[in-house]
């Protein structure tokens, strides 16, 4: 394997490509639930809504053979699901980690029992079509550029306007701020009129939609088959990406790029011929994931009410 | 005044009910008018602040009505309490730390634009004398500052009647001043204000009327302030005569138990909380810490306890303890209670018998591991006997009991011990006087049978009865230390504030 | 004015009575919706159910199965108690578990003919499997633990990131050197005298309940009667107050995760030793997750873990047999056994609302509100 400098620095380039590519659900399971946790929730079943949301985006595509159909019943599927989550972690205040977790659970066996359900009398593996790369014309032939921001598939381009838009919506509204604030000190929320657990139901559920978009995103956009464990931890690393990106959707997004880069890193290095075990590389991102948390990067300032339940006499 | 003039708000037959036979406001009623400034006594647990957050919206009543300018409201929400024009400074102060002034005075007002707001808020501050900039983050600003915020947040929303809750426990005596400014500008301009407070000096400065509540009933309404004396209001307020000085007899003071030297405590920003302290405490005496709360001496008692990094030296009995682990310093024979508001000295959920536990659980162990259970109990019901808390059974937990029952079981606890130093902060507060009484005596107690005693508090009432000498911290320093004899209140006062009349800052440093 | 169907109340616990009464409640709804499940595979819910029942409870073959996994469901939620009442919130019991089978797993095959160990005596080497276990599991959680404490981790986070660190790591010595000579991701099948004893002559059902049951009574014991048991649970409770109260809490909690991981590992060696006596990939099957809802169930109390373990272990046997017999899949159980303990959390709501719903024309003037 040419270990020069210029061979990496030519590995450098399709890395942050190809990661880019492989960052995107993250990202947008992340920004989601940027919302979530900016108002005080820590939502541990962004896994399982993930994996709801690829199994549903599976099963409406390839029932209705429109990918498009599929995303929008993906994202239904994730505010339904979160709507009950939202219910248990605001009105009746359970812990958060502990409903997080059985919801995981719950999530992968209906994910299991649906799928038998509905594709069980099918032989072998069934596919669906994935979303193709949208041309742009001259744009996607660009050098550098082209590969990176044309010639990604449609939902891609979606993620990056949420992107945006959150950030909008975070930092320059007045809901945004009121949302912010129900994080930081509920109990001034409410003292200035601001109902916090309306703000606290709807983003976890924009969170929820968000990740079961982020579910079809890896089905119908990469993978194109569903099976039990296609979504393996990309949920937790997205909690993971927040707490990186300081709650802030540019720096979460740029914290899932390298997430992304990790996961591509294996496959670049062993199509050039590296001899490392499989698993060790394929372990990278959630070895990553567990340094960045582990507080030898430094302490992050979390939300003040993150994880508290909000008491209204 | 005309029979169509309405008074600003009426409350009648307020009715609040907590729980099970907890009767918080029992058939109120409570008439404020226009351009007044009108307090509402009573002790804790009188039912004055239940009373203000049904008006605010932030309890639901469960009978009773509300008039604003003589038509019935239906109050359920802040925002019906706001758009009323009735705004709160509640004791913990509602704001969000990491905002600046103008994000928090704008918050919850739905879409506004920034450019008018900022010129609104300055504008205000102006008139009203409260020197506020908006773009300062709260998180930086003085306890007297943020107060101004949240008055500012209420004009802001066109407060006609302003409630504060317990405004000047938390300031000094300058800025005590500084807020009877403000309200009188606000009076001036047609504003009525309620104060809430069991201070007597306070409704002297500050009010016109009073209305004295006592156990959730209104026992005094409408009392003019010039035409009543203190004892008058006292007498409302506990429904006997209060119990004014103690005696105090003297004792032959003893060697130095504890020794602080220079002690400095950062906090994690770097900012000192605690700025050099010295003083000694000896055996048989009371030395009290007199200040308004946040001055540095909860950091002071926690590192003196170990219970929080600090430099400099502490010794008891002439023995370095600086090295020792909090549990370490108890076996040294420290004693420490710290603020009930805390929930650092108790543990709600567990029983009183685990609480009556804490911190000896090393003495009721056999051979390193086993907890004696018969002896844990026994000690629990002797606890439970001497310090006279009422309690049905020692598998009781903390949480269900009142807080003053709970406080006289945890006193007992490091009163049992004989320790030789005892570390108390703000011993009585929430108790009722019944309660501050006894505690009074049981310190007294202590300090007879040859205990250093450090008691930290912000009362001075508490402070000028049981203390040998008084010593004041401001900003994290000693303002001075005097004896008995030579302590005034306006002293002690001027000291709290910050004016070093006695110099000995000005010795400190080079 | 609309009258609300609940009614705020002043928040109080339950009694014994109300409690038991929920979760009977609890598993009435789930066990409804789980015949609701059944209905599209065209089978009689209730002949299933008791198909599930009796294979699980009321034969030889199904007992010893149930048995042998509540073993290491027990191991695991006694874990969950241990941690979580000292106020550790991990969640990396399954990582734990496939460690503690790895480490028993090296451990025993150099036992094998030729090997170092090859002629201890089986307690000894069953010993010397638990103890490695043990320890690795012990440390693995530890480390954790000290990350938390000295630098402020997200244990949470870095538990459930751990996990798959676990699995790599299972995945990677069963392909490669702990392989036994073939293409099968396993390793060598481990010698007899390192297997679990089994109970009956001739039955199925190993030891590995009986370390199990020793274990929640060790548990039991120290919760409740050593001077540690009673640290762990104030710093759970307020670590503020064991601070006060002379308790180092960051060593405190390490010993905690410690002790923790090695209890989950122990899970591990039960499935080696006792059930399959090789190392494979995907051994698990979750129990390191399904070990917390136990432990939940059981209101983290060692008793209610020894109960519940049985019965979801029960469970799942029963559903294994049931996807066997009837195509029913077995997520179907899984989905049972979450929802049960979901709809017991839920119930905690009716501590702080009251149901006035029948008698809701009868309510006087009082205004009440949400």
């Amino acid at each position: 394997m040419d270990t020069s400098l210029i061979a990496w620095s030519a590995l450098l380039f399709p890395l942050v490509v190809s990661g880019l590519q492989l960052a995107v659900p993250v990202m947008l399971a992340a920004t989601g639930e940027l919302f979530a946790e900016r108002s005080g929730v820590l939502n541990i079943g962004i896994e399982g809504t993930c994996l709801l949301g690829a199994l549903t985006g599976f099963l409406v595509a390839w029932s209705t053979g429109s990918l498009w159909a599929g995303m929008a019943a993906a994202a239904l599927m994730g505010v339904v699901s979160n709507a009950f989550l939202a219910w248990m972690y605001v009105t009746v205040q359970a812990s958060q980690v502990v409903v997080g977790i059985i919801f995981n659970l719950l999530a992968f066996a209906s994910a299991s029992y649906a799928y038998r359900l509905f594709m069980g009398g099918q032989a072998g593996v069934v596919q669906v079509e994935l979303f193709q790369p949208v041309h742009w014309g001259a744009l996607s032939e660009l050098p550098v550029v082209g590969p990176l921001l044309f010639q990604q598939i449609g939902p891609f381009y979606l993620v990056a306007a949420f992107i945006v838009l959150s950030y909008f919506v975070l930092f320059h509204t007045a809901w945004g701020l009121s949302l912010r604030a129900v994080g930081e000190n509920p109990r001034a929320a409410e003292a200035s009129g601001i109902r916090v657990a309306r703000m606290r139901y709807a983003a976890v559920l924009i969170g929820g939609g968000a990740a079961g978009l982020a579910g079809a995103y890896l089905v119908l956009g990469r993978v194109g088959i569903f099976r039990d464990n296609v979504v393996i931890g990309q949920g937790f690393i997205a909690l993971a990406v927040v707490i990186l990106g300081r709650w802030h959707p540019f720096k979460a997004a740029l914290a899932a790029l390298a997430f992304g880069m990790a996961e591509a890193l294996p496959l670049l290095l062993q199509a050039r011929g590296s001899t490392l075990p499989t698993q060790l590389l394929l372990s990278l991102p959630y070895l990553m994931t567990f340094i960045a948390i582990s507080g030898l990067l430094g302490r992050a300032n979390q939300p003040a009410a993150l994880l508290k339940p909000h008491l209204r006499e | 005044m005309t029979p169509q003039t309405h008074p600003l708000l009426e409350m009648r037959g307020i009715v609040k009910r907590f729980g099970a036979g907890v009767l918080a406001n029992d058939h109120i009623d409570f008439v404020v008018v226009q351009g007044e400034v009108h307090a509402l006594l009573g002790e804790n647990g009188a039912g004055k602040s239940t009373l203000m957050q049904i008006l605010y919206g932030m309890y639901q009543r469960d009978a009773g009505d509300i008039y604003v300018d003589g038509l019935p409201v239906d109050i359920s929400s802040v925002s019906q309490a706001v758009a009323h024009g009735i705004g709160m400074v509640h004791q913990e102060f509602m704001l969000v730390e990491p905002f600046n002034v103008l994000e928090n005075v704008v918050l919850g007002q739905g879409r506004v634009a920034l450019a008018p707001a900022r010129a609104r808020l300055l504008a205000l501050s102006a008139e009203f004398g409260l020197d506020v900039s908006p773009d300062v983050r709260v998180e930086d600003l003085t306890i007297g500052q943020r107060q101004r915020v949240e008055i500012l947040k209420l004009l802001f929303r066109g407060a006609r009647l302003l409630v504060l809750d317990e405004p000047t426990a938390v300031l000094t005596p300058t800025e005590v001043n500084g807020l009877f400014e403000v309200l009188r500008k606000l009076v001036a301009r047609g504003c009525s204000v309620v104060i809430v407070t069991h201070k007597l000096q306070e409704i002297r400065a500050l009010a016109d009327r009073v209305t004295v509540l006592r156990q959730g009933r209104v026992v005094a309404a409408g009392l003019c302030v010039d035409e009543t004396d203190e004892a008058t209001m006292a007498r409302a307020m506990v429904g006997r005569d209060v119990l004014l000085t103690v005696d105090l007899p003297p004792m032959a003071r003893g060697e130095a138990v504890l020794e602080v030297r220079d002690l400095c405590v950062a906090s994690g920003q770097g900012i000192a909380l605690v700025n050099g302290v010295s003083l000694d405490v000896r055996a048989g005496e009371v030395l009290a810490i007199a200040g308004v709360d946040g001055n540095g001496q909860s950091p002071f008692a926690e590192a003196v306890m170990g219970l929080r990094p600090a430099q400099g030296r502490v010794s008891v009995c002439g023995q370095r303890v600086d090295e020792l682990s909090p549990g370490a310093r108890r076996g040294a024979g420290m004693g420490y209670l710290p603020a009930d508001r805390r929930g650092v000295g108790r543990v709600m959920e567990l029983s009183l018998e685990a609480n009556g536990l804490l911190g000896q659980q090393g003495e009721f162990t056999r051979a390193r591991y086993w907890l004696s259970a018969r002896r844990v109990a026994a000690h629990a019901e002797q606890l439970i006997q001497r310090f006279k808390v009422r309690a049905s059974s020692a598998q009781q937990l903390a949480g269900s009991l009142s807080g003053g029952n709970l406080q006289k079981l945890l006193l007992g606890r490091e009163f049992s011990r004989q320790p030789r130093f005892l570390l108390l902060e703000q011993p009585t507060r929430g108790l009722d006087v019944g309660a501050i009484e006894s505690v009074w005596g049981e310190i007294l107690e202590q300090r007879k049978a040859g205990a250093a005693i450090l008691l930290i508090s912000a009362e001075l009432e508490e402070v000028f009865n049981l203390a040998d000498r008084i010593a004041v911290m401001y900003q994290g320093r000693i303002m001075g230390v005097l004896d008995r004899a030579s302590a005034t209140m306006e002293l002690v006062g001027q000291m709290m504030g910050g004016q070093d009349v006695l110099g000995t800052v000005a010795e400190q440093t080079p | 004015m609309s009258r609300p169907w609940f009614v705020k109340r002043q928040a109080v616990r339950a009694s014994a009575v109300q409690q038991a009464a929920r979760l009977l409640g609890a598993v009435l709804a789930a066990t409804l919706v789980g015949l609701l499940l059944f209905l599209p595979f065209d089978v009689n819910p209730l002949q299933a159910y008791w198909t599930m029942l009796s294979d699980a409870f009321f034969t030889v073959r199904g007992l010893s199965n149930t048995l042998n996994k509540t073993a290491p469901l027990i191991l695991v939620g006694l874990a969950t108690v241990v941690a979580w009442r000292a106020g550790f919130g991990y969640l990396g019991f399954e990582g734990c578990l496939l460690l503690g089978a790895v480490a028993s797993t090296s451990v025993a095959l150099q036992a094998l003919p030729g090997g170092p160990l090859a002629a201890w005596p089986w307690p000894l080497l069953v010993l010397v499997c638990a103890m490695a276990a043990f320890l690795v599991g012990g440390v693995w959680a530890g480390v954790v633990a000290w990350l938390r404490v000295r630098y402020g981790g997200n244990e949470v986070l870095m538990s459930l990131m751990s996990n798959y660190l676990a699995v790599f790591l299972l995945q990677y010595l069963v392909s490669g050197p702990l392989r036994a000579p073939g293409d099968l991701p396993q390793s060598a099948r481990l010698p007899i005298s390192t297997w679990l004893p089994y109970l009956w002559d001739g039955g199925r059902a190993h030891a590995g309940i009986l370390l199990a049951l020793t274990a929640a009574l060790l548990v039991w014991h120290t919760m409740k009667h050593l001077r540690i048991g009673y640290e762990w649970v104030v710093v759970g409770l307020n670590p503020r107050a064991a601070s006060y109260g002379g308790i180092p809490v960051g060593r405190r909690i390490m010993l905690a995760a410690f002790f923790s991981g090695g209890l989950a590992a122990l899970a591990g060696i039960s499935d080696v030793l006792g059930s399959h006596h090789r190392l494979l990939d995907g051994m698990s099957e979750g129990v390191g997750f399904v070990g917390m809802v136990v432990a939940l169930l059981g209101k983290l109390s060692a008793a209610g873990v020894a109960v519940s373990a049985f019965l979801y272990a029960g469970m799942t046997v029963g559903a294994d047999s049931m996807q066997r017999q009837s195509q029913v899949p077995s997520s179907v159980v899984v989905i049972v056994q979450c929802l049960i303990i979901l709809f017991v959390l839920a119930s905690a709501l009716l501590d702080r609302y009251r149901w006035v719903g029948w008698r809701r024309t009868a309510t006087p003037q009082t205004r009440e509100g949400g």
